[in-house]
């Protein structure tokens, strides 16, 4: 067999009932199956034999609710992230497993044993999507008001992951010539580390998913991947060039950092057939639930007014748990235009979260994905079924042979850590 | 009579994941009733395990088909909302065979790793417990039994009258809720007290386990509670006598012998006759009430 790793890296991002808000009444999706074990197992067997470098689960700290209102029409409920793919990792043998863990409402030594144990039960397949938490309501449920200032979120993201490395050094026996600044600084006053047990790929691979400019060095300094929005192939190129010279600003290799856009699919065996399939996704986003989708977007809730009136505008700035500026440039045109809110909740529901979005077959997802890494514009792709399972099972089905035959995708893994599928070296 | 044992991976093996997974299945082979990921201290001292009990009880519970698996949480250390949101997956995924021991012990080792300057006396010390339990319990409280719907024709997913904010506010935790997560099978995962280091405190608990210098508090447990005696070998027989005379409902095996012990053991005690699946079905517990709920609702 090939012991060509491929050129082209898949993560699996599995949230919930897929990609689409609407996409858990479609005829075929199992919203129920989210609550028991044999769908993770499921899902996560068929990820490990498509060969995907991993999984990945996003977080959130806080309810859905806009003003105390959860939502009645979206499929909510996310599993703890920590917990699937620990059930995950007792069914596959090779698929990295990537949790996302914030930095703000948490301490060094509860994440790096909680990695450490991750690590641990999957023998060395472990990652850390880290983020710095932006929601308003989440300081809410940790007994504090308000969230960090942003470069000060960062400031401190730096020092908990160098704090968390030094856990992970003293359990692997390794030494850190950090050490005493990275226990004690301005944000941790450390006295010592936890003897958990340590295990191959000594501390789990580093992911990222910054944006604004402090986001950006922050990745580029600690990652090892990085999520990233990207509509175009354009934005892409940009980005990852963009992060590939701060990583060189930074004395990093930018060959240490994978780019791993997202990209949501909706597939069928015509291209009619997949349009078809997306116009039933957006169908099934009725009203009712667009409306539910932005108020918990801004935290307002706008099922208080009617659905063909007007927007409300200063109502909604003086009352919304969002940041009123962020909230106003959002909806200011649309309420000036005299848009009513069913009007303007559809159409921001059918691009959600800003990712670029393919409808078609599966040799036109493997054309693309073929362009934009000759391009120059990702190292692969951060997957997002339009609904699960069908979408993940018909890609592992119909693209992944289309992407080994043109020895894009590796055909079995050259490695047991996720680190080595990654074929990234040891990062920092 | 329940059998329970704890596991950890020993300090010093070799092949840390080997060790681990070769211990569980013995236990689920023995047909444990209880296994509590702990790691033992002397006779019948219990404390958070080397390995980090709530990442890894999902993954040991796909071994572990037999017994409820327990957690031991290191109660002054953690996060309400963090517990909250991983015991309620793990409940799920498990079918309702999960449970929580907070515990107190491990203080020091773990203060200085939280970099905590002060430690709590005594008093604060089972205050801030108490608060950790009740804070997280409110947050499974924040969503009603019922509040799922999951109707693909209708679009309706869930009833917004039955998940709330919460607001709890306790001396040491709050949490404004609800959860982002549903509120777990058993109601509240099962919950677990070691009376060796929590002799009184204001949270009823599902099960208790104490030594036998501990029978006057094993005495003592709510109506309804199930009773694990702590013994080692060559405290058995007395165990067992006490078992015999109503004293307690279970052996909770500890000592460098556990292992052999539970499968000796199960060589001649019946298992349980259980009926259901849940940690509460099995035990004859109720599941809890849910002050938040509607008259009616559950």
């Amino acid at each position: 067999m090939s012991r060509n790793n491929g050129r082209l890296h898949l993560w699996a991002f599995l949230q919930g009932i897929g990609f689409f808000p609407g996409g858990w009444r479609a005829p075929d999706a199992t919203p129920r199956a989210v609550f028991q074990r044999d769908y993770y197992e499921r899902v996560a067997r068929l990820v490990d034999d498509a060969c995907f470098d991993a999984i990945v689960f996003g977080d959130q700290l806080q309810g859905r609710d806009a003003a105390g209102r959860t939502p009645g029409r979206l499929a909510i409920p996310t599993l703890d992230p920590f917990t699937l793919l620990s059930v995950m990792a007792g069914v596959t043998r090779h698929v990295g497993l990537v949790a996302t863990v914030s930095t703000t409402f948490n301490e060094p030594a509860e994440v790096a044993a909680k990695f450490a144990a991750l690590n641990l039960v999957s023998q060395g397949r472990a990652g850390w999507n880290i983020v710095t938490t932006v929601h308003p309501n989440s300081p809410w449920n940790f007994g504090a008001a308000d969230l960090l200032e942003k470069s000060l979120r960062y400031d401190r993201a730096k020092a908990f992951v160098d704090a968390a490395e030094v856990f992970w050094r003293d359990a692997a026996g390794l030494d850190d010539p950090q050490r005493a600044a990275n226990l004690k600084n301005r944000w941790f006053d450390i006295a010592g580390t936890l003897d958990f047990p340590t295990s191959p790929q000594y501390r789990p691979v580093l992911v990222q998913a910054g944006q604004s400019p402090d986001g950006r060095n922050f990745a580029a300094q600690t990652a090892e991947a990085i999520f990233c929005p990207a509509p175009t192939l354009e934005a892409g190129r940009d980005y990852r060039d963009d992060i590939r010279e701060r990583a060189r600003t930074f004395g990093r290799n930018p060959d240490g950092i994978l780019i791993m856009p997202g990209l949501a699919f909706v597939l069928g065996s015509t291209e009619e057939e997949a349009q078809r399939k997306h116009a039933l996704m957006l169908e099934l986003a009725d009203d009712a639930l667009c409306i539910e989708y932005l108020s918990e977007s801004i935290g307002y809730d706008l099922t208080r007014h009617p659905a063909g009136g007007p927007i409300p505008l200063e109502q909604i700035c003086a009352e919304c748990e969002f940041p009123a500026g962020d909230v106003r440039r959002m909806l200011a045109p649309a309420a000036e235009a005299g848009e009513t809110i069913a009007d303007f909740c559809r159409a921001y529901a059918r691009k959600p979260r800003g990712h670029a979005i393919f409808v078609g077959t599966p040799d036109q997802l493997a054309d693309r994905m073929e362009t934009w890494i000759d391009a120059g514009a990702c190292d692969g792709f951060t997957l997002q079924p339009g609904y699960m399972p069908t979408e993940l099972e018909l890609f592992c089905a119909h693209v992944v042979p289309l992407l080994q035959v043109r020895g894009l995708l590796r055909r079995q893994y050259q490695g047991t850590t996720l680190r080595d599928h990654l074929a990234v070296g040891v990062g920092t | 009579m329940y059998l329970s044992i704890n596991i950890d991976i020993p300090d010093g093996a070799g092949d840390a994941y080997d060790a681990l997974a070769r211990t569980a299945d013995r236990v689920e082979a023995a047909k444990a009733d209880f296994a509590i990921l702990a790691r033992a201290h002397g006779d019948q001292g219990l404390a958070p395990p080397r390995i980090e009990p709530v990442v890894s009880l999902p993954w040991i519970a796909g071994r572990l088909r037999t017994p409820l698996v327990v957690a031991a949480i290191p109660a002054l250390h953690s996060v309400p909302f963090h517990i909250a949101r991983a015991l309620s997956a793990a409940d799920f995924l498990t079918d309702g065979r999960c449970g929580w021991l907070p515990l107190l012990a491990g203080g020091a080792r773990f203060d200085a790793a939280y970099g905590v300057a002060q430690p709590l006396s005594g008093g604060e010390a089972l205050a801030k417990y108490d608060d950790f339990i009740r804070a997280t319990r409110a947050l499974w409280d924040s969503w009603d039994e019922d509040a799922l719907i999951i109707d693909k024709a209708s679009g309706a997913y869930l009833d917004s009258a039955k998940v709330r904010r919460v607001d709890y506010r306790g001396p040491y935790f709050a949490a404004m809720g609800p959860l982002n997560a549903a509120r777990p099978p058993q109601g509240h995962p099962l919950l677990l007290r070691d009376l060796d280091e929590v002799g009184e405190s204001a949270t009823a608990a599902d099960v208790v386990l104490g030594g036998l210098d501990r029978l006057d508090r094993l005495a003592r447990a709510p109506k309804g509670a199930v009773r694990l005696l702590k013994v080692t070998a060559a405290s058995l027989d007395d165990g067992l006598h006490h078992v015999r005379d109503g004293l307690a409902d279970g052996l909770h095996l500890m000592g460098p012998d556990a292992l052999e012990l539970l499968e000796a053991l199960r060589g001649w005690v019946d298992c349980p006759p259980y009926v259901g699946t849940t940690a509460r079905q099995r035990l004859g517990l109720r599941k809890p009430v849910n002050p938040y709920s509607r008259k009616g609702a559950a």
